[in-house]
């Protein structure tokens, strides 16, 4: 018996020390900011991982252009995606006709295509079943025959060629009172009956949970959003064997249930991957659901990562700027000009402007908050010299040290106080604004608060900020201690 | 040779942007002697004290400091031949008064044993309590930073003292028996002392030489005796009357 169990432990090591050789490069794979791409792309990770490759999930990153870019760029080898979508919004110039067509394009790109999923998420009109079932409506033909409906669309759609204005001349429908409203809100009215008909994504779990009738696009307005994966063709073969294991395995009511136990059951995503994978594809994988303490600790150092390296590098760049500026006043006037300026910048923007260099993950949040860091210590530093009284300054130049003594042993210990209400300035600041990095898959307490906001759940959004604003506190606290124990005027 | 003096200002005229603070004053300091410079505010007393360190610049003549021009490439070097004691001490408050005293010292690599042996000379020369060496300058009454003040501006020994009011801000008690301390020192040292000060008594107290300035221009030397007995001007013999205080007039009566 023992000799087996060593045998097998020899094995294991063997077997896992090879793999580790074999397969070193883990294949990113990246959703967008809603939950069905969470959820697919969570059944995408589990199946490169139960292929036997190092498989991450870097969850909702933002919508299709951040996804595309990253894909283009290296920084995620696959995600889910809709073939409509690629038509409009990535090869919108190119009129793509068929999918042979959109897959030729894709493969100039090195991109490889998935086979189809099995659904297609297009837009729908929805209405509340007892609704539709008293007017008799159950094609999208029979709303010209009713123009008092109330119609609520969301704001996008109210815009684009495929929504309601395509919509409007397509079915050549009357109706008067149209109007725009976010997507949330629409169901309410829905709800509550004050709007009889708005747009859905034909996957949306809500048409489940409020009853709602779905109408048949029976002249075909609505292009086809298959679902599909996508990656970068350097992936594996395997790893694209086993992605293709889910053509034609997901239709639009099990898509739909996904969405539903996620977003209204508010179940894991990686449950109920798992889950979908045991029951249809007979893949028996680990749901990795973490505990509440692992994920907090997790984000707690993606964001004391972030914040600290930002500031340290803010630090090393913006005290030496701040004494260049305040001796050098035309390099100040400069410096001053271009700090002023981006720190102007949204963050948001910022940090999408960041992602075709940078691509995504820690390196543009890093860079977003170093930027946003520089100006309070810059701006402390330079306040900190210009504020040593003149007697001071006069005094130490009359001792006959020259300008580098001047500044090492008399003006920066001087200064000294102010640089570091800089620096804590800069901190808190960033702890706060590092919650943006998850935008762009750097992690850290703003991932929870994004799912919370994508799933409408209080506890998840807590679960980031709480954190969040304890940390700020921190910052400031082990500052006051600093100043208290080292540069308190004595 | 014309220049063999501890200080000596040629021609100098400074002006600032707005004013004209020293205007082509020459004037002397031989070795050994003690000048007091006294005058109305604003009449370029401190200015020219700056000029002599080199704080500010003449936009014309020249200064000298122990024979040689003031100029950009030697003002280290000679500013380590003058100390500097301003009205308010200049003390650095995140130093010790004795990190104060050494600290250009130190940084000149001047050997350990020499600081600590000359710290000891100081503290006794200028009267401080030994303990209040470890103190901050804020932890220091008004008189013994004044004395940290003077012991920092005589550490490397210099020919040159330039004194801006350095009794100034002080309480009259602690002012009267730091000005006899000060005497006895400058008789003692021997150095050159230029002594900016607004009170006739004083300067009368320290030197028979008092240089009375206004507007930036000298307008007598002499001894007390002399600018009482020989005004050169009017603006003399006011100053002398207003300086003699109410104490005076109030003996008079």
């Amino acid at each position: 018996m023992t000799e087996s169990r060593l045998l097998s432990a020899i094995l294991m090591v063997a077997v896992l020390s090879f793999s580790s050789i074999a397969h070193t490069a883990t294949t990113v794979i990246g959703s967008k900011a809603f939950t069905e791409s969470v959820i697919l792309g969570e059944i995408a990770t589990q199946l490169t991982e139960e292929a036997g490759f190092n498989a991450q999930h870097r969850r909702q990153l933002g919508g299709t252009r951040v996804l595309w870019s990253a894909l283009i760029r290296g920084d995620i080898q696959c995600y889910p995606e809709y073939t409509g979508t690629l038509r409009t919004e990535i090869f919108s110039n190119q009129n793509i006709q068929s999918d042979a067509d959109l897959r030729a394009t894709l493969q100039r790109q090195s991109i490889w295509t998935s086979q189809p999923l099995g659904f297609n998420n297009t837009y729908v009109l929805g209405m509340r079943r007892d609704r539709a079932a008293e007017l008799g409506i159950t094609r999208m033909s029979q709303l010209a025959e009713h123009p008092a409906l109330r119609f609520g669309f969301s704001n996008e759609f109210m815009e684009r060629a495929d929504g309601w204005p395509g919509i409007r001349a397509y079915y050549r429908l009357p109706q008067q009172d149209v109007r725009g409203l976010a997507h949330d809100l629409a169901y309410r009215g829905i709800e509550s009956r004050s709007l009889d008909l708005t747009d859905l994504y034909s996957t949306d779990a809500e048409i489940v949970h409020y009853d709602l009738t779905t109408l048949v696009d029976d002249a075909s307005f609505f292009p086809v959003y298959d679902a599909i994966i996508v990656c970068r063709d350097d992936v594996p073969d395997a790893v694209r064997q086993s992605l293709n294991r889910l053509a034609g395995h997901i239709d639009e009511m099990t898509m739909t249930k996904l969405n539903a136990r996620a977003a209204l059951e508010r179940e894991p995503e990686a449950r109920i991957a798992a889950s979908f994978l045991r029951d249809r594809l007979d893949v028996s994988v680990e749901a990795k659901v973490k505990s509440r303490f692992a994920r907090i600790w997790q984000r707690t150092q993606e964001h004391l990562a972030m914040v600290g390296i930002s500031l340290g590098l803010a630090v090393l760049v913006a005290i030496p700027l701040g004494i260049v500026a305040f001796y050098r006043r035309g390099i100040g006037r400069v410096v001053f000009a271009i700090a002023d300026t981006l720190q102007t910048l949204p963050a948001l923007a910022l940090l999408v402007f960041l992602i075709p260099w940078l691509g995504i993950g820690y390196a543009p949040a890093i860079v977003a908050l170093f930027l946003y860091s520089v100006l309070p210590i810059l701006r402390n530093t330079h306040t900190g010299l210009a504020d040593i009284p003149r007697d001071l300054r006069e005094s130490a130049e009359a001792l006959g040290l020259p300008r580098i003594a001047r500044l090492r042993y008399v003006e920066l210990p001087l200064a000294a106080r102010s640089m570091l209400a800089g620096v804590r300035t800069a901190a808190v600041i960033n702890v706060g604004t590092a919650t943006l990095g998850a935008l762009i898959g750097a992690g850290g307490y703003g991932q929870p608060i994004l799912t919370g906001i994508r799933l409408d759940d209080t506890r998840l959004i807590l679960e980031g900020a709480v954190p969040a604003a304890l940390l700020a506190l921190l910052v400031q606290w082990v500052f006051g201690w600093i100043e208290r124990r080292w540069v308190t005027a004595k | 040779m014309l220049m063999s003096c501890a200080i000596a200002f040629e021609h100098v005229t400074h002006r600032y942007t707005h004013a004209v603070a020293v205007d082509d004053v020459t004037l002397r300091v031989e070795a050994g002697e003690t000048v007091a410079l006294i005058g109305p505010s604003g009449c370029g007393k401190s200015t020219l004290l700056k000029l002599a360190a080199g704080l500010v610049w003449p936009q014309q003549g020249s200064v000298f400091v122990a024979d040689r021009a003031l100029a950009p490439d030697n003002l280290l070097e000679i500013r380590h031949r003058i100390g500097y004691v301003i009205q308010s001490g200049g003390l650095f408050p995140h130093l010790s008064a004795v990190d104060n005293v050494t600290l250009a010292a130190r940084f000149l690599k001047r050997d350990r044993q020499w600081i600590a042996g000359r710290v000891a000379e100081l503290t006794e020369l200028v009267q401080l309590p030994r303990d209040a060496l470890d103190r901050f300058p804020n932890h220091l009454s008004g008189g013994q930073r004044q004395r940290v003040s003077l012991m920092r501006a005589l550490m490397l020994d210099p020919a040159v003292l330039l004194l801006d009011e350095p009794l100034g801000a002080l309480d009259p008690m602690v002012r009267h028996g730091l000005q006899e301390d000060l005497r006895r020192l400058f008789q003692r040292l021997k150095k050159s002392v230029l002594l900016v000060t607004h009170d006739m008594a004083e300067a009368a107290f320290f030197s028979q030489n008092i240089v009375l300035m206004r507007e930036g221009r000298i307008v007598q030397r002499g001894s007390y005796r002399d600018l009482i007995d020989a005004p050169a001007e009017q603006f003399v013999s006011d100053f002398v009357k207003a300086q003699r205080g109410l104490h005076a007039e109030a003996l008079d009566d």
